[in-house]
């Protein structure tokens, strides 16, 4: 295999990556704050795009416009849902948390079908489709669109968990909530927090795709699945973790069309996944549980 | 490691609750009393229909309900089965097989129809079979699947183009064209990997010579990676057998890479959405499909066009837009067991319906002329098919 292809490959496997790593970040940071997978997440995703789409094709508004009603719009859904569901149940109790994260996925792709009907919608190329060739391999523009997004959603959080009061209250919280509201720090709006974060970065990640794939009430699980996988295999709770985990899985995706089969891409890379947990069950770059006993 | 334990546990339980969840996901399709407006005051019979007006295949069973519903109005009014009104139950399976089996049973059982109309999907048609089989009534499949009449049961009957007739029709038109080197990309779905199988077996026969088989999971986001094999193949012409939204980002990413040769489709891909979605980059895609896409292509003097016409007419004025193929095979699953019905006196059982729909000949529906028989329940031929090419943003007839 020539260098070109194997370029190829690697840019295919970062593209999907990106992806990966924004929706890993939605996991990590809400189980940081609260403990618990948000099943949800996934939801934000497909949210993102569809709500982009509607105030695009339906409002009538420019795309840059939309795609922040989108996006923000997404946000106060993850809002609500905090609000309503998750903070409802007051003992904060895992197993429930859990559950009423998969009823409120199940709610949020029925009512995106019942508001936006079942067929899959598509956006414009943010600027207009178009090619750079790197050494012979081709780049969409939209690709480094997608990875731009990553790249300034990475370095944001980066500086709004260790540059700001609220970012070291987010930490603190992931660390140890109790003593955490022991000093004052209002854990309720930690969690919600959280929410919004996840929230806007799986919008982001919705947003920047459905120009190439388009959307539907239906994408939020399997990419759900994903972002899962690689927030898992970087280590949950921890956000650099969770990019790396999502470029290295976009990457063994991507190298197992290459080398091995197609059709078995996704069991290729969840075996691998399996292996890197069997000797590092915190993950990749997660820390090992016994530091919180 | 108590915080080792609780993690574990957080982890493991989603996945378990999920799959127990999926399982329960069963029963809650919403009944449907269509139009049941004639003037008869007698009893009604009753025909189930099971369609995904929810789930991946929402897109297909949304016009197949308004076909039937339109549909089931239209018979009614003109009198009904001789005498006697139609009522279709119109049950929802979320495009889920297990659901699928739920709901087929209930309208067997509470309902007591005589007939069922689908599934929508080819999953959903061969998981209801085994209660079409034990309750004894026959079964018009809307899916497209070729196993569905290949892998063949007395009482099961199916009213699309299956992938026996058209991926000979495709190779064909293939070979017509000089191109015998050619690539293969498909879905690991039910459609694609229907599609595959007989693509192999067909290409076996003919000048057509497969150089790469590359596939892709439903839900995929990008499939340079196997475009990038395909281009190292040397292949002459990209087939693409999907019938999901996948298909816009094949044409795309192939645009993209500049991969110029040939991409040629299926009637998987026979839907507006795909040219939305794919913009410029759907121009010049090839498929084969029926001919009710562009009506003239039936002979503007025949009995087809006129049907066709008609039920495009209709559609379009009740619910603003041009019906696709798939509310033409709904169109033809009801009307060939109405016209079966009519056909028989009083009093009839499942059993004289079954042999009276396979005794269908000269059916002119919308999918083509349907001639039913005891080892043909398909019913079609490649002269029901077309090819179309999409240019300026639309489909027009190839050649």
């Amino acid at each position: 295999m020539g260098t070109t292809e194997l370029l190829q490959f690697a840019l295919a496997g970062l593209k999907n990556g990106s992806i990966y790593a924004l929706v890993a970040l939605g996991f990590t940071l809400v189980y940081a704050a609260t403990g618990v997978i948000n099943f949800a997440q996934g939801e934000f995703y497909m949210l993102g795009g569809m709500l982009s789409v509607w105030a695009y094709a339906d409002l009538g508004l420019p795309l840059p416009l939309a795609a922040l009603v989108g996006v923000a719009a997404t946000a106060l859904v993850g809002i609500v849902f905090e609000l309503t569901a998750i903070r409802q149940r007051k003992d904060g109790d895992p197993l429930a948390l859990i559950i009423i994260t998969v009823g409120g996925s199940m709610l949020l792709s029925s009512l995106a079908r019942h508001l936006f009907g079942p067929n899959e919608r598509a956006l414009p190329l943010f600027s207009g489709g178009g090619n750079v060739s790197v050494a012979g391999a081709v780049l969409e523009v939209q690709t480094i669109w997608i990875v731009g997004i990553t790249a300034v959603s990475v370095a944001g959080l980066w500086y709004l968990y260790n540059r700001t009061a609220l970012g070291r209250a987010m930490r603190a919280c992931a660390v140890n909530r109790d003593a955490a509201r022991i000093v004052g720090i209002d854990t309720r709006l930690m969690v919600t927090v959280s929410f919004v974060l996840a929230a806007t970065l799986g919008a982001l990640a919705g947003l920047a795709v459905t120009p190439l794939t388009q959307t539907a009430f239906d994408v939020g699980p399997s990419v759900g699945i994903k972002g899962f996988a690689a927030a898992i295999l970087g280590g949950l709770g921890n956000p650099i973790a969770a990019v790396v985990g999502g470029l290295v899985l976009g990457m063994l995706e991507s190298l197992s069309i290459a080398f091995i089969s197609s059709t078995y891409k996704d069991a290729i890379a969840l075996i691998v996944l399996l292996g890197v947990l069997f000797v590092r069950p915190q993950g990749l770059l997660g820390r090992s549980g016994r530091e919180k006993v | 490691m108590a915080a080792k334990k609780r993690i574990v546990a957080s982890l493991l339980l989603p996945v378990v609750l999920m799959s127990v969840v999926s399982l329960a996901g069963c029963g809650t399709g919403a009944s449907d009393d269509p139009g049941n407006d004639g003037a008869s005051t007698a009893e009604p019979y009753r025909i189930g229909a099971v369609l995904s007006l929810s789930g991946t295949l929402a897109g297909l069973g949304e016009p197949e309900k308004n076909t039937i519903e339109m549909e089931v109005e239209r018979i009614n009014a003109a009198g009904g089965v001789n005498g006697r009104p139609i009522e279709v139950l119109i049950e929802d399976d979320a495009t889920d097989a297990e659901t699928a089996v739920a709901v087929t049973t209930r309208l067997i059982e509470n309902d007591g129809v005589i007939a069922i109309i689908g599934a929508t999907g080819t999953g959903g048609t061969m998981a209801i079979r085994q209660e079409v089989v034990r309750a004894g009534i026959p079964n018009v499949s809307v899916a497209g699947g070729s196993v569905i009449t290949a892998d063949f049961h007395p009482l099961v009957f199916q009213t699309p183009w299956s992938n026996m007739i058209v991926v000979p029709f495709t190779l064909n038109y293939l070979e017509e064209r000089g191109i015998t080197r050619v690539a293969v990309i498909a879905d690991s779905g039910g459609f694609g990997k229907d599609g595959v199988d007989v693509i192999r077996a067909a290409a076996e026969g003919s000048a057509v010579e497969i150089v790469a088989e590359e596939s892709f999971n439903p839900g995929d986001t990008d499939m340079t990676g196997q475009l990038t094999k395909i281009r190292a193949s040397g292949a002459e012409a990209v087939l693409l057998w999907n019938a999901g939204r996948e298909a816009a980002t094949v044409a795309k990413n192939m645009d993209a890479l500049g991969l110029e040769i040939p991409l040629i489709g299926s009637h998987g891909n026979a839907r507006t959405e795909f040219i939305e979605g794919a913009g410029s980059a759907a121009e010049d895609f090839v498929f084969a499909a029926g001919k009710v896409l562009v009506p003239e292509a039936y002979g503007v003097d025949t009995e087809e066009y006129r049907v066709a016409t008609d039920f495009i007419e209709r559609y379009t004025d009740r619910f603003g837009v041009a019906p696709d193929t798939f509310a033409g095979h709904a169109f033809d699953a009801l009307h060939i067991i109405v016209e079966a019905m009519k056909r028989l006196p009083e009093g009839f059982t499942p059993a004289d319906l079954r042999d009276e729909i396979e005794n269908t000949t000269g059916f002119v529906g919308i999918g083509g002329v349907f001639n039913y028989s005891a080892d043909d329940h398909n019913g079609l031929g490649q002269d029901d098919l077309v090819m179309y090419r999409v240019s300026g943003g639309t489909w027009v007839l190839e050649e």
